[in-house]
Formats: structure tokens, sequence, C-alpha cells
């Protein structure tokens, strides 16, 4: 080892020498880890000298074959060195270890003589602390008693305060009744409640009942305060969380305050009824002006404004109460609009309509900003649609009966001929009507339209189609109601035909014809300013547009009309002439023709016909506009291919009638001329008082000549046809702008009446001018004692 | 087929209210009419439509005692009719026989098989049985209605019954109902009345004025159309008299003869002292009972009812008539003794009124 130990300070380098050394050393004290596997590994060789499988004789057998002299001299000095060196290394070592064992032999030895003394000691020490310790156990047992008893007397004290707590109770809730700090009271009341439960039976019955006959009483201030409109909200929803507090069932309590609630809105809504008394009286015209926005607006608004304070209340009393809040403002809402139902149902003007939904709708928004969860806007959006809707057709129902108003007055009141022209009265007022009224219709929807009040504008688009319906549904309707006051009846229930005959006479002919006129009034003046009125405030986009085809057409209700008014224009000549034709069937089925007796005189019936057509004058003067000049007219019915026609018809009967030898030459120009106007006859009726009266009148002759036809004449029956045509002719012809087709009308009746005749020989001319003019003075003197009866 | 719009004419001498088609001619078309004339010798003209239905043909003209009111061709022999005539102060009416060999002789004479001769009053029509071989006739005057039978071979017409109108009932006219050959309807100034002919009885009455003439349809049963003076043609149902299924305007003056086409139901003819002839379409189908409604309609929605206006005559017009043989064919008589057939054919209407109808 030490030769090992040579070699190797031998071979290493000198810094490496400690390194070595140390391994040594450690591997000295610790045996087991001697042979690091770094050392192993690093001396693996068998050569190198440290390593534990050094083979010596391999390595000097080594260094002697690769070595010369001199160097193996000089590792043997350096082998020498290192031996040397190891060797005092090791002295150096033992002497260490020897002095420190020596050092602890030392240090035993010193203890050993130091130890014998200290157990004395101990014992001693032992022996105080056991007397300290039964020391302390002494003063303990002795005071124990003492704190026992204090301790005692401690819980006492603190049950006595509560006692006393207890007691003071009463008295002390009395006095926050008095002070009203319900609060303090509540509170109060509930620390006692577990005693009062524990011994509210036995020892504090008194108490318990003194203290709950405080908070009964408080209970009350408590709901007299939630129930208090005065209070204010946070007052009263404190109330409202004590007497949750207190157990008090506080549901009952909300469904009470509800219904208190409800029965403010009652109130408020017999509030607004007196408003609408109010609103009734002002929608006098005198009163107009002051409407809605006055001193009963203010009070409404009040009491609304309570109203959505109250909700605000409620909301913050009672968090789950929403649902029957927003039915309660639902329902407010509703009675609100059922109200201006109501009210639409009667008459209302735009101005006190729109002030009602601008109440309504200020509401809505209070109540809105209070609860919003209700979405009362748009609910109230949608019960305000029907009800806009039925303002708008209530309107127009109004509007119609305006119309049928003033036309019936002429019904009413048909003997009052003190007014002159009543007729005429009646078409002016319900010309008037029409226009005005619809023109004051269509304002008041405009102010709907132009109102900014969000409801309504959200309605926009809705009122303007209601308003384009309604007018093409009032227009039918009014038409409806034209055919009906003519007696028509044709719109009206069935079953009650049969009696339309007895009816349409019962309907004055004068009506008839104002509506004829009113009709094209209608068609001309008023249905053309209405759709332009429509066109410039209600055309801009209606909600459902125009191909829905609702809207208001003004092409189909002017074709309505016009058809209306010519329907109605024949029925007021139907009815003329009916009248004359029942005449004229009496006249001429009466008599026995074929035994008359000579003429004396113009027979009445020719009286009765002019009084006919007199009162056809007058009306037709009233009502309608005087026609253009007869001439352009008669050019304008007859055409040149109508003569030419004539004639040519006129030169067949001509050719024809050669065959016929037993015609008289009279009779067969009369006929002549009768084809050549023939086409004349029945022409177009026009609205002017000439067109309507030469028709009654031609009419009229046609059915005189039928009549004729019917009978058969002796010649005295001839004659007084003869008789009475030719004063009928001369009074025609002085009354009635003589048409030439009324000419041969004429002629046609005594040429129907000499056909008829067994043996027709006319009156002398001369007999005849006679016995006109006696007629003629005799009606005169008439006249001047009577005047004609124009009326009827 | 010519004819057209102007129609194929005839001209009477004299002038002529009446005109009947001789629905028992099988093989022609034809129809008989009378002349109307109070002075002149009257005739009865037999007018057959030739087989190209381009002329009408004179098949055979007789005289007759006097002017002819009423004239109607017996349902079920060709060669019988009727006629009720005047003098100017009396009336009588007859049932004529054509003699057999009117084309061999030189001026045929009617031969008059019985004169229903119990009339005191004006008498105003005598009516045949529409659809068939019926012994019995009716003949109305101004306040009584009569029942004849008449037995041809024997030549006589005996009263079976007669019942008065009733006070303030003056008859005009009347229509057998061509569905039940007890039931008769007649016109007087307030009221159509119809009558059961075997109690002679009234039966039912529709309250309406001035009627001037009616006729059943012929196809359906319970349908009556009445022309009245002034408020135009109205169709009834019968089972519900109170007020009519339908209205159509009618005429610019009155209405005077209102026929119903013997095949097409629906269709009918109206005449009026306008000088026109109207045609109408009126189909009366369940839907359309609401008459009211259906005027008060939008006037787009419904078809005119008015198919064809004849107006090219040139005096009233009072005689009227449908050819059973021929159910598209009518012929008109206008007062100035103008006989006026028209063809409603060029096929394509006759299927246009077809298709209408089925």
């Amino acid at each position: 080892m030490v030769e090992r130990a040579k070699m190797a300070t031998d071979d290493i380098p000198l810094d490496d020498k400690a390194k070595r050394m140390r391994d040594l050393l450690s591997s000295f004290y610790y045996p087991y880890h001697g042979s690091s596997p770094k050392a192993h590994s690093n001396y693996e060789n068998l050569d190198s000298i440290n390593s534990a499988s050094f083979n010596p004789e391999h390595y000097m057998n080594l260094l002697v074959q690769k070595s010369n002299l001199e160097e193996l001299l000089r590792k043997h000095v350096e082998m020498a060195a290192e031996i040397k060196n190891l060797d005092t290394d090791l002295q150096m070592l033992v002497y260490e270890n020897y002095n420190k064992f020596i050092s602890a032999t030392d240090a035993i030895k010193w203890m050993k003589s130091n130890i014998v003394g200290m157990e004395a000691n101990m014992e001693q020490l032992l022996d105080k602390i056991m007397s300290v310790q039964s020391r302390s156990d002494r003063v303990n047992t002795s005071l124990f008693e003492k704190r026992e008893h204090i301790e005692k007397l401690h819980r006492t004290r603190n049950l006595l305060r509560k006692v006393q707590f207890i007691y003071d109770l009463p008295a002390r809730l009395a006095k926050c009744v008095k002070s009203e700090a319900y609060a303090d009271a509540v509170k109060f009341y509930i620390g006692a409640m577990p005693i009062f439960k524990a011994y509210g039976d036995s020892s504090f019955q008194d108490c318990k009942r003194a203290s709950e006959d405080a908070i009964i009483i408080i209970l009350k201030n408590l709901q007299g305060k939630l129930f208090s409109d005065s209070e204010s909200i946070q007052a009263r929803a404190e109330a409202a969380v004590l007497l949750k507090q207190l157990d008090f069932p506080v549901d009952s309590l909300q469904a009470k305050l509800l219904e208190k609630l409800e029965q403010s809105l009652g109130d408020l809504q017999l509030k607004t009824n007196e408003i609408e008394n109010v609103l009734r009286e002002s929608n006098d015209p005198s009163k107009q002006g002051k409407g809605f926005d006055s001193v009963p607006g203010i009070g409404h608004e009040v009491s609304v404004h309570g109203f959505a304070e109250a909700i605000r209340a409620y909301r913050v009393i009672f968090p789950d109460s929403e649902s029957q809040l927003i039915k309660l403002a639902q329902n407010l809402v509703i009675k609100h609009f059922e109200m201006t139902g109501q009210r639409v149902k009667r008459r209302i003007s735009s101005t006190n309509f729109l002030g009602a939904l601008r109440a309504i709708w200020d509401d809505v928004l209070l109540m809105d900003g209070v609860l919003s969860e209700a979405a009362l806007s748009n609910f109230s959006l949608e019960v305000a649609h029907a009800t806009v809707k039925k303002y708008v057709a209530s309107t127009f129902t109004y509007l119609l009966q305006d119309i049928s108003d003033a036309l019936l007055k002429v019904k009413v009141s048909p003997k009052e001929a003190a007014e002159e022209h009543p007729l005429q009265a009646a078409l002016e007022a319900s010309k008037k009507t029409v226009l005005q009224g619809s023109m004051d219709v269509l304002l008041d929807f405009r102010q709907l339209l132009d109102e900014k009040l969000g409801l309504l504008v959200k309605l926009r688009a809705f009122i303007i189609d209601w308003v384009q319906e309604g007018f093409q549904d009032f227009f039918r309707s009014l038409d409806g109601c034209f055919l009906l006051l003519s007696g028509r009846k044709n719109s009206s229930s069935q079953d009650q035909g049969f009696s339309e005959g007895a009816l349409g006479e019962k309907v004055l002919a004068g009506l008839v014809l104002v509506l004829a006129q009113l009709s094209v009034f209608i068609e001309q003046t008023a249905i053309p300013r209405i759709s332009e009125e429509i066109a410039a405030s209600f055309s801009s986009g209606g909600a459902r547009g125009h191909e829905h085809g609702h809207v208001f057409i003004s092409g189909e209700i002017c074709q309505l009309f016009k058809l209306g008014g010519e329907k109605l224009l024949h029925h007021y000549i139907n009815i003329r002439t009916r009248r004359v034709s029942t005449l004229l069937r009496k006249r001429f089925t009466t008599p026995n023709w074929v035994k008359h007796k000579e003429p004396r005189e113009v027979h009445m019936f020719v009286d009765l016909f002019l009084q006919e057509l007199k009162a056809v004058d007058s009306e037709v003067k009233q009502i309608l506009p005087e026609g253009l000049l007869r001439k352009h007219q008669r050019s304008d019915s007859n055409g040149s291919t109508n003569s030419s026609r004539s004639n040519a018809l006129l030169d067949d009967k001509m050719s024809r009638s050669n065959t016929q030898k037993a015609r008289s030459q009279l009779l067969e120009t009369h006929l002549a001329k009768l084809f050549k106007q023939k086409i004349e006859i029945f022409t177009k009726v026009e609205y002017t008082q000439e067109s309507v009266e030469t028709t009654i009148v031609k009419l009229c002759l046609k059915s005189l000549q039928e009549y004729v036809r019917l009978q058969t004449f002796n010649r005295s029956g001839f004659q007084q046809i003869q008789l009475d045509i030719h004063f009928l002719r001369t009074l025609l012809k002085e009354n009635i702008e003589a048409e030439e087709a009324i000419d041969f009308l004429l002629d046609e009746v005594i040429v129907a009446a000499s056909e008829r005749c067994l043996d027709p020989i006319p009156l002398e001319p001369p007999i005849l001018d006679k016995l006109v003019q006696v007629k003629l003075s005799k009606s005169k003197e008439h006249n001047l004692v009577k005047p004609p009866d124009v009326g009827r | 087929m010519q004819g057209g719009s102007s129609g194929i004419g005839y001209g009477l001498k004299y002038q002529a209210r009446c005109i009947s088609d001789v629905k028992a001619d099988t093989d022609h078309t034809s129809f008989i009419t009378g002349t109307l004339s109070l002075r002149e010798e009257n005739e009865v003209h037999l007018i057959r439509l030739s087989s190209g239905g381009t002329e009408l043909i004179c098949e055979g003209l007789f005289s007759h005692p006097n002017e002819i009111w009423d004239l109607a061709s017996c349902p079920f022999d060709q060669r019988i009719f009727s006629t009720v005539f005047s003098t100017g102060e009396s009336y009588g009416a007859a049932i004529w026989q054509i003699p057999e060999l009117y084309g061999q002789l030189n001026s045929p004479q009617l031969e008059r098989i019985a004169s229903l001769d119990a009339h005191v009053a004006k008498i105003n029509c005598v009516l045949w049985w529409p659809s068939g071989r019926h012994d019995k006739l009716l003949s109305i005057d101004d306040e009584n209605l009569f029942l004849w039978t008449l037995d041809c071979s024997k030549k006589a017409a005996q009263v079976q019954s007669k019942e008065s109108s009733g006070m303030l009932h003056y008859l005009s006219g009347g229509a057998w109902d061509p569905h039940d050959m007890n039931a008769v309807a007649t016109t007087c100034e307030s009221s159509v009345q119809f009558w059961d002919l075997r109690t002679m009885k009234k039966t039912n009455a529709i309250e309406r004025a001035h009627i001037r003439n009616a006729n059943y349809d012929m196809k359906k049963s319970h349908i009556l159309v009445t022309a009245e003076d002034e408020s135009g043609i109205h169709i009834w149902d019968l089972r519900k008299p109170k007020s009519p299924v339908k209205e159509l305007p009618g005429h610019t003056h009155w209405t005077w003869a209102v026929t119903c086409n013997p095949e097409y139901d629906g269709l009918i003819l109206s005449a009026g002292t306008d000088s026109t002839v109207n045609l109408w379409q009126a189909p009366i189908s369940a839907e359309d009972k609401a008459t009211s409604e259906s005027i008060t309609e939008p006037l787009n929605q419904q078809a005119d009812p008015l198919l064809n206006s004849y107006s090219d005559y040139e005096d009233s017009v009072y005689g009227l008539a449908w050819s059973s043989r021929e159910p598209w064919i009518f012929a008109s008589l206008s007062y100035d003794g103008r006989v006026r057939t028209f063809c409603n054919s060029g096929s394509q209407k006759k299927h246009r009124y077809i298709a209408l109808n089925h």
C-alpha cells in the first residue's frame, strides 16, 4: 500500500495530489465506499498504481520494457519522494487521532466526578415542586365555592335583566307605539318571542298578553299605515316589511290591498265618467274650445298619478304582486278604451276623441314608467287599434245618418208649402251635408294623423287604411241608403217585396229626384274632391297596400253612383208615369166607349194629367238644371244614319200601303210621320229639366195611345178623344217646350182612336176650337179663384 | 241560316195582335196569326217557315168574320185553333177547324167547330192545355172563368164549370200550367190568382198590380214569369209567392208579353210597346234565390241578363211565340201587321244556351 501510494505520488502531478489524498483518506474512513466506481473507471489499467487491481509485476515489466534507464531512474526518484510524503502523512493522521482520543478520555473523567452531587439536588427540587402543587390545590378548593357563587349570581343577573326586559316590554312597546318607533317595537317583540314561546303560558302570561296587545295595536297601526294613502311610500313599505316580520299573513294583506287598488281604480273610472260628462257637455259647440284639457283633465291626471304611485309602491312592498298589478293596469287601460269606445258610439268630435286618446296615452305612459313589465304601451296599442277603428266606422255611420236625415226632412214635412222650394232646399242641404260632412270627416282624420301621439303614430298606417276603406264602404252604403229611400227596396229584406208597389207610391217622388241629382253631384263633385283630399293626406303607405283592394277606389264608386243616379232618375220617371197611367186606365176602362155620348167639353182627366205634369214641372225645376239648347240636343239624339233609315222605312211603308187601299191617306201620312220619329220617342234621359219632363210626357202619351188601342169607339167616343187631345196639345205647347215627338205622339193617339173607331168622323175644327176655348176660359177662371195645386 | 238580326219578315194586310205557334205540326215550323181590323174583312194566316228557313210562306189564308183579339193553336191538332173576336160592340169566342182540302179550294172557309158562347162580358182569351191532348178548354172573360169540354168529333163544346173571379177583380188573361192540367193562373188588375180546376176555387194569389201577361216555365214547375206595365218582368217561384225570385228590367214602356222557351229554361222572350223584343237569360238556380243580393251586387259580377234586343220594329209588339219544333226560333208580331221570325240558332248561340242551362 505504501508502495502504491509512493508510486502514485511519483506518477500524478502535484495539484492532483491533495485530491488523491482526500480520496484515500475518505476511503479509509468509509471503507465500503473505498473503491468508488469512479476510481474503477479511472484506474482500470493494470498499470495504474492507485487502482485495486494493480499488478506490480505487470507494472514493472511494462515500465522496464518501455523506459530507458534515465527514465527509470527518474521514476525511481519520484517514487521514493512520494513514498516519503505518504509516510509523513500517515504519521500525521495517527497523531491527530490519538490526540482526540486522549481529550475524550479526559472529558469523561471530568464528567464522572461532577455527576455525583447532582442527584441530591434533583431530589430537593422534586420535593419543592410537590409542595407548591399541594399548596395551589388547596387555594383552588378554597376559592371554588366563591367562584361558583359568583357565576350563579351573574347568571341570575342576566336572567333578571331579561325578565326585566320582558316585564318592561309592554310599556316599552307602548312607548314605541306612542313614538311610532314601530321598527324598534317589532325588534323588541321578536327578541322576546322565544321566551314567550317557552314560558308564555305560565309565568309571563300577563306580560305576554300585554305585549301581545301592544303588538296587536302595532299591527293595526302598521296596517293602517300600510293602507293609508297619506303615508309616504317608504313608510308604507317599511310597515309592510315589519308586518311580514311579525308573521302577519301578508298575502291576504296583499290581496286586500290590491282589492283596494281595484276599488280606487273604480273610483278613478267614476271620475273619468264625470270627465266624460263634462266632455259631452263640452261637445256643445259653444263650449267646444275648452275641450278636454281643462279642469276635468287635471283631476283625471291626478288620480292616474295616484294610481301610478300606488303601483310603484306596491311593487316595492310586494315584489311578487307584479302579475296582478299588470292585470290591474291592463284592466284600467281596457276600461279606458271601453269608455272611449262607448263615447265613440255617440257622436264625438275628433278633438274630443283625440283628447281622450291623449289622456289615455298619458296614463299609459305613466303606468308604463312604473310597470314596464306590463308592456302597457303595446297592450294599449292593441286595444286602441279596435277603438280607433270603431271611431272611424262610427264617424262614417254618423255621416251617413246626417245625409239621410237631411234627405228625410223633405219626407217629414212635404206639406210645408210655406217654404217655397222644399226639394231644392233639401237638395242643397244634402249636397252640403255630403260634401261638408265628408270634408269634416277627412279633417277629423287628418287631425288623427297629424297628432304626434305615440299611440296614433303607430296606428298611422292602419288609420289610413281604415279611412280609405271607410269611404269606400260609406259610399257603398250610401248608395244602398239611396235605394232604400227611393223605395226600390232591393237592399232590404225580401219578404217585404210584395208590398213594394204600395210602398213605392208612398215614397215621395220628389225625394227620388233629389236622390238622383244628389247621386250625380256625388259622382261629379264630391268624389273627385274627396279622392283628391285622400290622395293629398291619406295616400302615404297604407298598411296593407293597394293590392288588397280594400282601399278607396274613386272610379268604382263613381260608376256606382252614376248607375245609381240613372236608376233613380228612371225610378222617378217611373213613379210619375205610373200615377198618370193609373189615371188613364181609369179613364179608359170605365166608360162604355161604344155608347159614348157626344162630346160637350174636355174631359177632366186632361186636367188631372196636366196637374200631374205641373207637379213634375215644379219638382224638376227645383232640382235639375236647365238643359242645353234644344236644337243641339236634337241633333245629338237624331243622327243622320237614323233619319236615312227612317226614310227607308217610310218608303217601304208607302210601297206596302199601295196594296192596302182601305187605309185613308191621312192615316197613312200620320203613320209615316210616326215611324220617322219612332226612334226618337225613347231617347236617353238626361239630367235636365226638359229631358225628364219630355220623357215623362212621352211615356204618358204612349200609354194613352196604348189604352186607346185597346178600346173600340163610336163616333162620339172618337170625337171626345179628339177634343181631349186637341186641348192637351194646346196646353202642352204652352207649358212644355214642345218636342216634335210629343206632337207626333198626340197625332198617333188620334190615329189610334180613329183606327179603333167604328165610324171615324172627326169634329169640325171650328167646333173643336170653340170647345177648347170654353175649357180654357173656364180653367182660367178656376185658376183665378184657386191657384193650381202644385204640390201633389 | 239567313235572317240574322233583322229576321225573316211577313206582312199581314191589317193590324194584328196575336200569333201562335202551331205546336201540333211536327213536320214544319208553322205559326198562325189573325188580323185586327175593325172595319175590314179579317183574315187568319197560316204561315210556314220554308224548309231552308230562309222565308216565311203563307200556307193558308182564311177569312174570319170579326177582328181577332186572341188566337191559340190547338196543341194536339194542327188544324184546330181558337179565336176571341169582337164586332166592336160584342165579343165572341170560337173553335175553328181548317178545312182539310184547303189547298184545292178557291176561298176556303174555316169550319166553326164550336162557339164558346156562354160569355156575357168582354172575353179576353181562350187557353189550351199546352202539354198535350186534353179535352178541356178554358176561356176567360172580364169577370168569369169557364171550363169547357170540347168534343171535336161531335163538334160541340159544353160548359163544364164556371167561376166568377169575384167582385172588383177584372180578369185580363191567364196561363195554364203545363205541368199540372188542373192548375191555372189568371191575371187581374191587382193580382195573379191561381185556380184549381177540379174545385174551381182559388188556391193562391200573388198580390201585384197591373200584370199584363203571365207564362209558365215549360221545363220547371212552379216557375211563373209575369210582365207588368211599369216594373218589368218578374220571375216567381209559386211556392214562395211573396216576392219574385228574379227581376228583369223589361222595356222602356209597357212590357206586353212574356213567353218562356219550351226547351231551354231560363230563356225568356218579352215584347213591349216600345217596339222591341228582348231576349233574356235568367236561369233560376238554387244559389240564385236571393234576388235582392244579386241586384245589389256590383254589376261586373253579374252577367247582363239581356242577351239580345230586337228593336227593328215599327210599332208596338203584341204577339210573340216560340216555335216548339225548333225552339231556337221565335215569331213576333207588331201592331202594324208584320210577322217576323228570328233564329237564334247560328249554332254557336244555341250551344251557348245549352251550355248555360246544363
